[in-house]
C-alpha cells in the first residue's frame, strides 16, 4: 500500500527520515519545477535552484506544516515566497529590474515560431496574473488555496485569474488571426 | 462556442501543456543539499537529563517526607474506609488516566498532521 503524504510527513518529524522526504520530494518535484519554470519565465536553470531551496526549506520547516492544507499547497507556497524573496535579491544585488517581472511585453513583438505556444503567451502576463492562472488554472488549486498560497485576498486572486485568462484567449486569438 | 466554454478550453489546454519534468537526479540533489539528521546523541541527553532530575525530585521528596509516611498512612485510611470511597477513588483515577492518554493523543494527532 503506498504511504500517503501525512504519512511520510509523520515519518520526518518522528524519525527524522531522509528517505521518506525523497519520496515526498520524488512526488512533487514536477509540479514545483513546473510551477518555478512558469514564474521565472522559463529560467530552468533558475527555477531548478529556487525548487531545490524551496525542498530544503520545506524539510528544515516542516514541523510548520499542521495539515490544514494539503501537503502540495503548503509546498507551492514556499515556492512562491523562495522566488519572491529571490527577485527582490536580485534587483537589489544585480539590479534586475522588478519590471522585468512586472511588465506585459507586447504579444505582436513576439518570435512567430513561438506563437500558438501556450506556455508562452502565459509567460507574458503580468506576474501577479501569471501566479493566480498557473496555481488556479493549471494546477489545479481553490482560488481560497491560491490566496493562500500567494497571501493576497480571495477577491484579488479571483480578479487575476478573470484578467489572466482574458488576456491569455486574446492573446491567443491574436496570435491565430495573423 | 460561448466564452464559458472557451475558457474551460483553455483551462483544459493549460493543463495538458504542463509536461511531466523527469527527475535526473533532482531528488537526490535536493538529498545531498539537506541538514544531517538530529543527532540521537542529544536527544539522548535531554533525555538523560529529565530522568535524572525525575529520580533527584523523587528520593528528596521521600527523604523530606520521612520515607514516605504520609503514603502508607493514606493507604492504609483508605483501606479502613468504605468500600464506596474505594470504588469511587479508583473509577476517578481511571478518569483522570483515560482523560490524560485522550489528550495526548489528540495533541500527537494534530502535530502530525494526519
Amino acid at each position: 500500500m503506498e504511504l500517503t503524504d501525512a504519512d511520510l510527513v509523520a515519518r520526518v518529524l518522528v524519525d527524522d527520515d531522509q528517505h521518506a522526504f525523497g519520496e515526498l520530494v520524488r512526488r512533487h518535484q514536477s509540479a514545483v519545477r513546473g510551477l518555478l519554470r512558469q514564474l521565472t519565465r522559463t529560467d530552468f536553470a533558475l527555477a531548478d535552484d529556487l525548487a531545490q531551496e524551496s525542498f530544503v526549506r520545506a524539510y528544515k520547516h516542516i514541523r510548520s506544516f499542521r495539515g490544514e492544507a494539503k501537503f502540495s499547497t503548503w509546498l507551492y507556497r514556499i515556492a512562491y515566497n523562495v522566488f519572491r524573496e529571490d527577485a527582490r535579491r536580485r534587483k537589489e544585488l544585480v539590479g534586475i529590474n522588478e519590471e522585468q517581472l512586472e511588465a506585459e511585453p507586447d504579444p505582436q513583438t513576439v518570435d512567430p515560431a513561438l506563437r500558438q505556444d501556450l506556455m508562452h503567451a502565459l509567460s507574458l502576463l503580468p506576474l501577479h496574473e501569471r501566479s493566480a492562472v498557473l496555481l488556479c488554472c493549471q494546477n489545479g488549486l481553490s482560488h481560497d488555496e491560491a490566496a493562500r498560497v500567494l497571501e493576497i485576498p480571495l477577491g484579488t486572486v479571483k480578479t487575476n485569474v478573470l484578467r489572466g485568462r482574458e488576456k491569455l484567449k486574446k492573446t491567443l486569438a491574436a496570435w491565430g488571426s495573423n | 462556442m460561448n466564452e464559458n466554454d472557451e475558457l474551460d478550453l483553455l483551462d483544459r489546454r493549460l493543463r495538458e501543456a504542463v509536461p511531466y519534468i523527469d527527475d535526473a537526479g533532482f531528488t537526490r540533489r535536493v538529498l545531498q543539499a539537506l541538514p544531517a539528521p538530529r543527532r540521537r546523541a542529544v536527544e539522548s541527553f535531554r533525555a538523560m537529563i529529565l530522568l535524572s532530575i525525575t529520580v533527584l525530585g523523587s528520593l528528596l521528596a521521600y527523604f523530606l517526607s520521612d520515607g514516605g509516611r504520609f503514603i502508607s498512612e493514606g493507604l492504609v485510611k483508605l483501606a479502613y474506609g468504605a468500600p464506596i470511597v474505594m470504588f469511587l477513588v479508583a473509577i476517578a483515577s481511571g478518569l483522570v488516566i483515560t482523560g490524560l492518554g485522550m489528550a495526548a493523543a489528540l495533541w500527537k494527532n494534530q502535530e502530525f498532521g494526519s
